[in-house]
C-alpha cells in the first residue's frame, strides 16, 4: 500500500484568494458556473458538480465581541470510511492507495444515493447529453487530483496555494502539524480545533479551525448516517437471504410434493382433494 | 379414500375490480423489481442495456411507480364491498386460522392434510395480504423521498432508501411463495385461473372456503355441492361479496 496522504489546510493562514478554485477548475476542466451576487465575497453557495472547491467567507462575532472575517476551503473530506462508498450500488466509488475516494464514471449509473448520504454534502449530480441527444447523470466531487497523485505530483489546489495555507503530504506528518499549529494559535482563537472527525473514521482532507466546526456550517460529529449502515450491512443481506429461504422452500416444496405423487402413481395428483 | 365426482360448475370469487387491481399489483411489482434489480445486485447488470441504460431503467421504474400506487384506488373505487370484506377478514383470527398453518405446511410439501374450514379468504392469504399491505406502505411511502429528494429533509430520505430495501425485500420473499402456490402447486392452481377469469370450480371454492362457500349457499347464489349429480342451479353467478 502507498503511504496514505493528507491535505492539511489551516484555514487561519488563508488569505481568501481563491487560487485554490481556480487551480481546481484548471486542472480538472471544470466549466465556469456564473453566479448571482451572494451578499458576500463568497461566489457559490457550496461545492456542486462544476465546482469541487469553494472558498467560504464568513462574518463571525467571536467571544470578545470583535468581528472575524473567517475563511474556508472546502471540499470533499476523502472520508477514511465513506458514507458514499458505502451506499454506492454500483460500486463505482472506491479507495484508493493514496486514502483519497474517487467515483468511477464508467460504473456511475446517476442514481445520487451518494449525494443524498454524504455527512459533508459536497458530492452533485451532473447532466450530460449523449450524442443522440439523450440526457444522462454522473456523481461528482473532488478527487483530490488523484490522476496528479498517480504521477507524483501534489494536488492542484496545494500547489498553487501561495500562503501555505495548504500542505500535503504523509498522514501522521500532517496530523501533528495540525496539532502543532493549534496549540501556536490558541490565543487569539481560544476555540481553534483540529477537524479530523472520526464518526467517519478520520479523513483525508484535515483541517485547523479558527471556530467550532458548526461556525463553518460543518457537521460537529459527522458519521456514516445509521440508515446507510442499518440499510447496506443487514437489510441489503437479510434480504438476500430471505428470498434465497423462500426460493429454496418452494423449490423443496415442488421436489417433495413430485416424489409424494409418484408415490402415489400418480392417481388424484390434480385438484387436491384427495387428502385424507 | 373414495374420490368425489368433480362437477365442472364454476362459481364466481373475484369481483372484475378485485381482477383488475390484483393484476395491476402484479405486474407492476415484477416490473419494479425487474428496473430495479441491476441496482440491488451487480450479478443483474446486464440487465441495464435491455431496460435502456440506467435513465431508461429509472424511467421505466417511475412509470410502473404510479401503476403500483393504483390497485387500491381501482379496488376501493369500483368493488368497496369486496374491499371492505378483505379488510374485515384482515382483522378477523380464530383458533381455525392457526390450524390452517399446520396442514398448510403439510398440504405445501405434498403430504396429506385436512382442510381446515375457511372463510372468504384463508389464514395464508391473509398473512400474505398483511405482509403484503405493510410492505406496500412501505416501499410507496419511502418512494416518494427518493424520487423528489429536494422535497424532504435529508434524514427522511436517508431513511427512504433503507426502508424501500426492506420493504422489497420482504415483499419478493413473500410474493416468491405466493406465486408458487398458485402458479405451480398443485392444489390451489384453481386460484390460479380464478384470479385472471374471476371464476373458481365450484368444488375447490367448496373446500378450500368452505365457510364461505356455505354462506354463499345459503344466500342461494351458489349451488349446493353435497349432492354431486345435481351441482347446477341457474342463479350461480349472480352475485358474491368479493
Amino acid at each position: 500500500m502507498a503511504t496514505e496522504y493528507v491535505k492539511f489546510v489551516d484555514v487561519t493562514k488563508c488569505d481568501g484568494c481563491r487560487a485554490c478554485m481556480v487551480a481546481c477548475k484548471n486542472w480538472n476542466d471544470l466549466p465556469a458556473e456564473p453566479q448571482d451576487f451572494l451578499g458576500s465575497a463568497q461566489s457559490h453557495t457550496k461545492t456542486t458538480a462544476d465546482t469541487w472547491n469553494v472558498l467560504q467567507y464568513i462574518e463571525h462575532e467571536n467571544s470578545k465581541g470583535g468581528l472575524d472575517y473567517l475563511f474556508r476551503h472546502s471540499a470533499c473530506f476523502h472520508c477514511t470510511d465513506a458514507a458514499c462508498e458505502k451506499v454506492c450500488p454500483e460500486d463505482a466509488i472506491s479507495y484508493t492507495d493514496f486514502g483519497t475516494v474517487v467515483i468511477d464514471h464508467e460504473k456511475c449509473v446517476g442514481c445520487g444515493y451518494c449525494v443524498n448520504n454524504c455527512p459533508f454534502e459536497v458530492i452533485s449530480l451532473k447532466e450530460y447529453v449523449d450524442k443522440n441527444g439523450d440526457k444522462y447523470r454522473k456523481a461528482n466531487k473532488c478527487t483530490m487530483c488523484t490522476d496528479r497523485l498517480e504521477e507524483g505530483l501534489q494536488p492542484a489546489c496545494v500547489t498553487t496555494c501561495h500562503t501555505g495555507a495548504m500542505q500535503f503530504g504523509d498522514k501522521t506528518a500532517m496530523i501533528q502539524k495540525a496539532e502543532e499549529r493549534v496549540k501556536q494559535i490558541k490565543d487569539r482563537y481560544p476555540n481553534a480545533m483540529v477537524y479530523n472527525p472520526q464518526g467517519v473514521g478520520g479523513t483525508h482532507t484535515v483541517y485547523v479551525l479558527a471556530e467550532k466546526p458548526s461556525v463553518y456550517g460543518l457537521p460537529e460529529n459527522p458519521k456514516v448516517p445509521t440508515s446507510a449502515v442499518v440499510w447496506k450491512d443487514y437489510a441489503q443481506p437479510i434480504g438476500k437471504m430471505m428470498i434465497g429461504a423462500t426460493t429454496m422452500a418452494v423449490v423443496g416444496a415442488f421436489i417433495t410434493n413430485t416424489i409424494i405423487s409418484k408415490k402415489k402413481n400418480g392417481k388424484n395428483e390434480d385438484g387436491g382433494e384427495h387428502h385424507e | 379414500m373414495s374420490k368425489p365426482q368433480k362437477s365442472t360448475v364454476k362459481v364466481k370469487r373475484f369481483s372484475k375490480a378485485f381482477v383488475w387491481a390484483h393484476a395491476v399489483n402484479a405486474i407492476s411489482f415484477i416490473a419494479l423489481y425487474i428496473t430495479a434489480l441491476p441496482m440491488y445486485t451487480e450479478f443483474f447488470d446486464w440487465l441495464y442495456p435491455v431496460l435502456g441504460g440506467p435513465e431508461g431503467a429509472r424511467l421505466l421504474h417511475r412509470i410502473f411507480a404510479v401503476a403500483f400506487i393504483t390497485p387500491t384506488f381501482i379496488w376501493v373505487i369500483f368493488d368497496f364491498k369486496g374491499f371492505k370484506l378483505w379488510m374485515k377478514e384482515l382483522v378477523t383470527w380464530k383458533k381455525r386460522d392457526l390450524e390452517f398453518f399446520t396442514e398448510f405446511v403439510k398440504e405445501l410439501f405434498g403430504f396429506n392434510f385436512k382442510h381446515v374450514k375457511q372463510t372468504f379468504f384463508n389464514a395464508g392469504e391473509k398473512i400474505n395480504s398483511i405482509i403484503q399491505i405493510f410492505t406496500a406502505i412501505l416501499i410507496i411511502g419511502s418512494g416518494f423521498p427518493m424520487w423528489f429528494p429536494e422535497f424532504f429533509p435529508r434524514a427522511v430520505v436517508q431513511w427512504g432508501y433503507l426502508l424501500h430495501n426492506v420493504g422489497f425485500g420482504l415483499a419478493i420473499a413473500v410474493v416468491v411463495g405466493h406465486v408458487y402456490l398458485s402458479v405451480i402447486h398443485k392444489n390451489s392452481k384453481p386460484g390460479y385461473t380464478g384470479v385472471i377469469t374471476g371464476e373458481v370450480p365450484a368444488w375447490w371454492a367448496h373446500e378450500h372456503y368452505t365457510e364461505w362457500y356455505e354462506e354463499e349457499v345459503k344466500k342461494g347464489n351458489f349451488p349446493k355441492l353435497e349432492d354431486p349429480h345435481k351441482p347446477t342451479s341457474p342463479d350461480k353467478k349472480k352475485k358474491k361479496g368479493a
